[in-house]
């Protein structure tokens, strides 16, 4: 016990003595360089797992082990940024964290605090890495104090684009879901302003556009996964605006099919726009995702394979889910190389197999 | 920790906020980090930091002459690093997926259920807790890749199976999720095929069962036809229920308990306010299905392919990496790994 206590000090010792680290860094430089030469997911997600029990282990206090995560994550953050990464998502807090001790979250939230403040001090480097942040979750549930300093935090990086980093603070799926589906659920409740009357006709056009649409998703399979493709391969900016305007586009032609639809109702009950626009881009423009490319990788650490309420609607389609043993104190590149490079690899042969079935699909047809 | 290449003095200091017991300034901060950050986006000149790599590496890139762009050089080594470590990898994965393999292949040999219940209630014996609702993802498989489960008849194969396992294990609930939902249009036939297949397991002591799916009537035979209902009738006869999801009950059902609440909001029956997540969970319970316990792929990754989201809040997801197509080995690993009991393969 007490030789591999030594041999850690020693490992420590000869680990950040000055020349060891400088070439520690240039190898993590070089890393970081290679990966950028395969695909990079444009969205990765953690779930920072393991913070509790890193400390129990390593008979620290709880909320030391909290700060070590949280220098856990600055690290991946570094490497996630460096890397292209254009999106990076953790769950920091779960609503349901507020079940625990009040001493830790207190803790939590001071710390959560004390660190926004501190980046808020730093903005000229926050801008290096074009990062903006992002706090995704129920901010009723924080106090004002806390609440300040985000809103600080985020108004000052609000003008970066290059990369987002959005921090899940006090939120959980759920929450998220309900939420998305209340203020659907409010929009369409509202009454259109502009009701002008037209001829009434039996058919409903929003009928047939669904029909059309229902028909092309059931015959074309391929096509939707290559545009799926396509815009995973756009940067986000670009994407965020292709759903500005389809996002605007959807709502005109809404609105359109309801002056005509309206013919029969107009006079004294108020005009609404139809429910049966709804799809599921409208309940993800909801999200507190939205606009974001969506999520390739989720990442949970502590070997727990659970999502724990995260990310439930974003994940649940085409993203790699991976679970790892280690404790997310623990977390750095050499844990997070590995994943990479497998994402890679899944991704090329993945990329071989739609080649090849397209291929044969091709010499079938012809 | 120090992996980061920050030394240990600097990191104490990050850590407590002060260095040589003064505050630390945000300045300082800054100048501390300095060598860690990537380069101003505005300045293209190469920086300090880079030339020295140059030197240390110069033996892997001697074919380029040194006296190019530090840019292209660094560019090259990147590349050189990239093609290095995939080939290290895919080496690497490949033996692992041979190891995993075998070892698989060793645990099926050991447990093999023999289409006999009290081998697999032997093998789950010592587990201290089972799941309520188990929750499978299968795939619909249009070739035949060498694993004999291949278009409808191939799929439902792998469902009678895995329903067999559950009855034999005990759990009520089974749930399976299949994208294309092809087997919902297939809802009696699938019924006579797993009471056939419980029959071989079970003989005339087989469980009764109720095959449904969500927005279809629950199918149970009629009670007559069946003889062994009838001397079967007594109250601690296990009961199984095979629900069929497929990806309309995913998000497609969230959009249409959506629509029906704009609807209500519309006509007054409804405030938006009175949205919350108790009515969205009680509404997705009843239409589709209870959260499961436990959710068992037999995928070689996690990807969750269009599964109801609601549902997966707390559900503990088993995988077997590297594991191709539905196998019992798998499942009784997932039950283990549900129990967190350990495996032992020479007992």
């Amino acid at each position: 016990m007490a030789d591999s206590l030594h041999n850690s000090r020693f490992r420590k010792w000869l680990a950040s003595s000055p020349p060891v680290a400088w070439s520690v860094r240039q190898l993590r430089e070089i890393l970081i360089g290679a990966l950028r030469q395969g695909p990079i997911p444009n969205h990765v997600a953690f779930v920072m797992d393991g913070n509790r029990r890193f400390a129990r282990d390593h008979h620290i206090e709880t909320v030391e082990g909290h700060s070590l995560g949280f220098e856990a994550l600055a690290r991946i953050l570094e490497v996630c940024y460096k890397a292209g990464v254009k999106v990076v998502t953790i769950y920091a807090f779960s609503i349901e964290n507020f079940k625990r001790s009040k001493h830790e979250v207190d803790a939590l939230m001071a710390m959560a605090k004390l660190k926004l403040n501190q980046l808020s001090e730093h903005g000229a480097l926050l801008d290096r890495y074009g990062a903006s942040i992002r706090i995704l979750g129920n901010r009723d549930l924080v106090k004002p104090d806390v609440q300040e300093a985000i809103d600080k935090a985020v108004a000052l990086t609000a003008h970066n684009k290059k990369a987002i980093l959005n921090v899940c603070f006090p939120y959980t799926s759920r929450d998220e879901i309900t939420h998305a589906v209340k203020k659907t659920v409010d929009t369409y409740s509202k009454p259109i302003e502009n009701n002008t009357p037209s001829v009434k006709r039996p058919f409903s056009e929003t009928h047939i556009t669904q029909h059309i649409r229902k028909q092309m998703l059931k015959t074309v399979p391929e096509d939707s996964a290559e545009n799926l493709q396509a815009s995973r391969s756009v940067s986000p900016s670009s994407s965020k605006e292709l759903d500005a305007a389809e996002g605007g586009q959807s709502s005109s032609t809404s609105t359109a099919i309801n002056l005509s639809d309206k013919g029969d109702a107009h006079g004294a009950s108020p005009t609404y726009p139809d429910p049966e626009n709804i799809t599921h881009e409208t309940l993800t423009d909801n999200m507190l995702t939205a606009g974001m490319p969506p999520l390739d990788l989720l990442i949970r650490t502590s070997g727990v394979q659970r999502l724990s309420d995260f990310m439930l609607w974003q994940c649940h389609e085409d993203t790699s889910v991976v679970f790892l043993d280690c404790l997310w104190p623990e977390f750095d590149l050499w844990h997070f190389l590995p994943v990479l490079v497998e994402w890679q690899w899944q991704r090329k042969k993945i990329q071989e197999q739609e080649r090849i079935s397209r291929s044969t699909q091709n010499g079938t047809r012809k | 920790m120090a992996s980061t290449g920050v030394t240990i003095k600097e990191s104490a200091a990050f850590r407590r906020g002060k260095m040589d017991g003064k505050e630390l300034t945000a300045k300082q901060r800054e100048q501390m980090m300095e060598k860690i950050l990537p380069l101003d986006p505005d300045s293209s000149s190469p920086s300090r930091s880079s030339s020295p790599s140059r030197q240390k590496y110069s033996k892997q890139t001697s074919r380029q002459s040194p006296k190019r762009k530090p840019g292209v050089v660094k560019r090259f080594l990147y590349v050189a690093v990239h093609a290095i470590i995939s080939f290290l990898f895919s080496v690497f994965f490949r033996f692992r997926r041979s190891y995993r393999l075998v070892k698989s292949r060793v645990i099926a040999v050991m447990y093999h259920h023999h289409r006999t219940p009290e081998f697999i209630q032997r093998d789950i014996k010592q587990l201290e807790r089972l799941p309520k609702h188990l929750s499978v993802i299968l795939d619909f498989n249009e070739s035949d890749e060498d694993q004999g489960d291949a278009g409808l008849e191939g799929l439902l194969n792998n469902v009678c199976e895995i329903a067999a396992w559950t009855a034999s294990a005990g759990i009520p609930m089974l749930s399976i999720y299949e994208k294309t939902g092809k087997l919902k249009n297939y809802i009696p036939y699938t019924h006579d095929s797993i009471t056939s297949m419980l029959e071989s397991y079970f003989g005339s002591r087989k469980p009764s069962l109720s095959v449904r799916a969500p927005h279809v009537q629950s199918y149970t035979p009629p009670r007559s036809s069946s003889p062994s209902h009838v001397n079967g009738n007594k109250s601690d006869q296990p009961h199984l229920t095979v629900l069929l999801l497929s990806s309309e009950d995913g998000r497609d059902t969230m959009i249409d308990l959506t629509k029906t609440l704009a609807d209500m909001a519309q006509s007054g029956t409804l405030r938006p306010e009175q949205v919350d997540a108790n009515l969205i969970d009680a509404e997705l319970c009843e239409a589709v299905s209870t959260e499961p316990d436990l959710l068992v792929l037999f995928s070689p990754t996690v990807t969750l392919k269009g599964y109801p989201p609601w549902q997966l809040r707390l559900t503990e997801i088993f995988h077997l990496p590297d594991n191709k197509g539905v196998n019992y080995q798998v499942f009784l690993r997932s039950l283990y790994n549900f129990a967190k009991a350990e495996m032992r393969v020479g007992r």
